[in-house]
């Protein structure tokens, strides 16, 4: 038994495409390549692979990856080649190495992520770096949530989960490059971030012209 | 701002955006200016329905496969992204190049059922392309239309340009090379459509005047010139065997409502139940191979990666070499740890044992399409399949485990009386009766679905009446009272919906005036029980002035002028009054397996299986 980690970027149209999409077309993809992953036993066998860590639908990404066991030994050169092969427009395989097949899942060992925020029609201006620093120095973050079992909105302070945020000038446009906690044992989106920042800097922005892109991937021990 | 930026912001407003990105596995895009001519596919309905479409798979595979041609999705948006489109002015595009329709050499329309039309003009209105074709310019594309429901052609006759009438894979590459050579020598739409006007399953409505008498009833139609032929011949594709089939299918990146590997084993039916269109208008019975199908499936399945494989075909057990089909079909499945489906199963000891196997520890539900309630009436509409054959298969099925039964009902069949609901009713008690009785243990439950007869075209009740829809309605509430017993669920469907659905199945030329107003009112999606709305409905129909119940529920003179005269199917007239004749004395006719019944399709094509059982 073998596991491997492959890794690849999301970008393009194809961010369009959900979590469960992607579970699905890799599941394919194995099927294509003949890069079978173990099947579980029981009533319901299914193949024992799971992502890093999900990918809100219509982020970029440039550090996915996808863990699975195998019953037959591959180089991890021929599995880039062979996914590669099969992958749509966007999906790039940009790497893959072995695991112990005793190891913790890669997704227990995430602790945070950085994300790059591109506002597609805010300026940069140099009072963006002020208001950022601002941003960070209220004694709370307030931000909505939308609660899970209630399915209502709350507010929460989201301080603590925030690691740091720089504001930036791309090609005049503004980007903040945000380092937020991610992970099974503290996580924030960052949704909850674009909405808080934007109301307090008082900008006019609406959400569809606001484009995220998940950076790195840090992790624990690294 | 261009479109893919204008598309890009659409996508984060909408749901499942993925409906509207391409990218599939396996799609094919072209360079525009690669290509003679470009041809956009347009399904008049949601992407994972279009995407299930087999149809769509064959057609997209042959046209691209040809390097002069190209062939682009589009589908209708949902009604979400459809109001965005129209605030933001997106026009409607196509997957592959997001190249607005309008820009498209030729649109084709496939036409899979009645309720999906005011989809095209809709899609017509946010390609920005005129809907009536007479209003259109040179500039247009040429707007095509096909499938089923091109059977008869008439309330989208204003529309639409041209029709494919029959089987596509063979006449549609070779009518867009034809116009991508017409079009370089700079005729005009109507000159190049007078040139093909006389080939096989090619109608051109604009060159045929539809004449009335007082009654309302269709005279003649007259034709506007020589070239136009008396009847339109549908084209028929001989042989399957060697026929294109597509292996490197489009593999969805969402999931839709199919979302598998499917093989077409055979086109045609020689059952000849009275209502069915689709086992009048696709005669004869024309088998692919099993070696051939076997090889078609396993390079679909390392094509694509699907884990699920089907087959396609009006009966599946009417397969002349089914067993050893599905014998070597389970063993190629199980190896590669994919899930097999056959639907329409004939229940016998084979098919039970083939379930076994296929369905182990998830057994789905077992379905009966007993149609009517009593034999008699199952006589009338030609369904031969008796009681005891349900009441068999029944307890076995109960034996080996099945704990959900499916029947399948039509109500306002030719003749019906009450007696037949009872007996709807009747079988649905004798299936809870025979559980009780086998002693096998588990909650148990049988749905009886119940949909409402609508006559069809070239089929034997294409002169019948339909039930008025207040009829319908009266025999739902009997029914749900007759059937309100334990372990019983009795599902129906929209009355008012299979009204309009007839007078569309049935309707002339004028219909089109109703499809308008009803586009303006803004009816689409009229397919889906969330989006019809009766009200909207009820405006169209009065401001049109179209009677309903002339084209639904009025019964026809055998020798009254049909709307769709003018597509011979080669099923003969004479056939099918005899068997409306036969209907309305309950008498059968064999399956023509047994003995040739005569349809008159040998007179056009070979018919292999025509008395081959004899």
């Amino acid at each position: 038994m073998n596991r491997y980690v492959v890794e690849f970027s999301k970008d393009g149209y194809i961010r369009y495409t959900s979590h469960l999409d992607l579970l699905r077309l890799f599941k394919r993809a194995f099927k294509k390549t003949g890069v079978e992953p173990d099947y579980s036993h029981g009533f319901n066998p299914h193949p024992k692979m799971s992502f890093t860590q999900p990918l809100s639908l219509g982020y970029s990404s440039k550090c996915e990856s996808i863990e699975f066991d195998t019953a037959g030994d591959f180089t991890t050169e021929e599995i880039v080649r062979k996914l590669s092969s099969v992958m749509p427009k966007g999906l790039t395989i940009t790497g893959c190495f072995t695991r112990d097949i005793k190891a913790k899942p890669l997704a227990a060992e995430v602790e945070a992520a950085v994300y790059a925020v591109h506002f597609s029609t805010t300026p940069y201006e140099d009072k963006f770096v002020k208001l950022t620093s601002d941003y960070l120095a209220q004694p709370q973050i307030i931000a909505a949530k939308r609660q899970k079992k209630t399915k209502k909105m709350a507010d929460v302070d989201i301080k603590a989960k925030i690691r740091g945020i720089e504001a930036l000038n791309d090609h005049g446009m503004l980007v903040l490059r945000m380092t937020l906690d991610c992970g099974s044992t503290s996580n924030l989106s960052p949704e909850q971030v674009i909405s808080s920042y934007i109301s307090f800097c008082g900008l006019d922005v609406k959400r569809w012209d606001v484009d995220v892109t998940r950076e790195k991937m840090i992790f624990i021990n690294k | 701002m261009d479109l893919s930026t204008k598309l890009d912001k659409l996508l984060k407003r909408v749901e499942k955006p993925a409906r509207y990105i391409g990218g599939e596995t396996n799609i094919i895009v072209k360079e525009p200016d690669d290509v003679r001519l470009r041809f956009a596919f347009a399904f008049p309905d949601m992407y994972e329905i279009g995407m299930s479409y087999m149809g769509l798979q064959i057609l997209y595979s042959i046209i691209n496969k040809d390097s002069e041609l190209s062939c682009e999705r589009v589908f209708a948006p949902a009604p979400d992204m459809e109001a965005l489109m129209r605030e933001e002015n997106l026009p409607l595009f196509t997957l592959e190049n997001k190249t607005p329709v309008r820009d498209m050499d030729v649109l084709g329309f496939t036409l899979q059922y009645e309720m999906s039309y005011t989809n095209i003009l809709n899609m017509l209105e946010l390609a920005g392309i005129p809907m009536l074709a007479s209003e259109r310019t040179e500039d247009d594309p040429l707007v095509a239309a096909g499938g089923p429901c091109a059977f008869n052609p008439e309330p989208l006759a204003d529309f639409i340009d041209v029709f494919f009438v029959g089987d596509g894979e063979e006449i549609l590459p070779v009518f867009l090379k034809k116009y991508a050579a017409a079009k370089e020598t700079g005729i005009t739409k109507a000159e190049f459509l007078k040139s093909v006007a006389g080939d096989d399953g090619i109608y051109v409505p604009s060159l045929y005047e539809p004449l009335y008498n007082e009654d309302g009833t269709v005279r003649e139609y007259r034709r506007n010139c020589s070239e136009a032929p008396e009847k339109i011949r549908r084209s028929i594709l001989e042989d399957l065997e060697h026929a294109e089939f597509p292996t490197d299918n489009i593999v969805p990146l969402i999931e839709t409502v199919h979302d598998r590997a499917v093989v077409e084993t055979f086109r045609g039916c020689t059952r000849g139940c009275r209502f069915c269109q689709a086992g009048m208008i696709y005669r004869p019975v024309r088998e692919r191979s099993k070696d051939t199908v076997i090889r078609l499936a396993l390079d679909q399945l390392a094509a694509t990666g699907h884990e699920e494989l089907s087959l396609l075909s009006l009966s599946t057990s009417d397969y002349s070499d089914f067993e050893n089909l599905a014998t070597e079909l389970m063993k190629s499945c199980e190896q590669q740890n994919v899930s097999l489906s056959l639907p329409s199963l004939r229940l016998d000891t084979f098919s039970f044992k083939v379930l076994q196997e296929i369905q182990k520890y998830k057994k789905s539900g077992l379905t009966f399409a007993p149609e009517a309630g009593t034999q008699r009436l199952r006589d009338v509409i030609n369904k031969g399949i008796t009681e005891k054959d349900i009441y068999d298969a029944v307890e076995q099925a109960i034996e080996l485990g099945w704990k959900h039964i499916k029947l399948y009902f039509m109500i306002g069949l030719p003749t019906e009386t009450y007696e037949d609901l009872d007996g709807i009713a009747e079988i649905a008690r004798n299936i809870v009766e025979i559980n009780k009785k086998s002693g096998v243990p588990g909650r148990f439950n049988v749905t009886v679905s119940v949909s409402n007869f609508v006559p069809k075209p070239h089929t034997p009740f294409q002169w019948a009446a339909q039930d008025r829809t207040e009829e319908f309605t009266k025999k739902h509430v009997y029914l749900f009272e007759k059937l309100k017993m334990k372990g019983v669920t009795f599902n129906y469907h929209d009355d008012i919906v299979s009204t309009m659905e007839a007078v569309f199945a049935r309707g002339d030329r004028r219909c089109s005036q109703l499809l308008l107003k009803a586009h303006e009112a803004g009816c689409s999606f009229d397919g889906w029980t969330e989006y019809f709305d009766t009200e909207k409905w009820q405006k169209a129909i009065s401001e049109s002035g179209i009677d309903t119940d002339f084209y639904a529920c009025r019964e026809r003179q055998f020798d009254e002028v049909l709307p769709w005269d003018v597509i011979d199917s080669s099923v003969t007239k004479d056939f099918l009054i005899s068997e409306a004749e036969k209907a309305s004395r309950a008498e059968t006719t064999a399956d023509c397996r047994f003995g040739c019944a005569g349809c008159g399709i040998n007179s056009r094509v070979k018919c292999e299986m025509g008395g081959i059982y004899e």
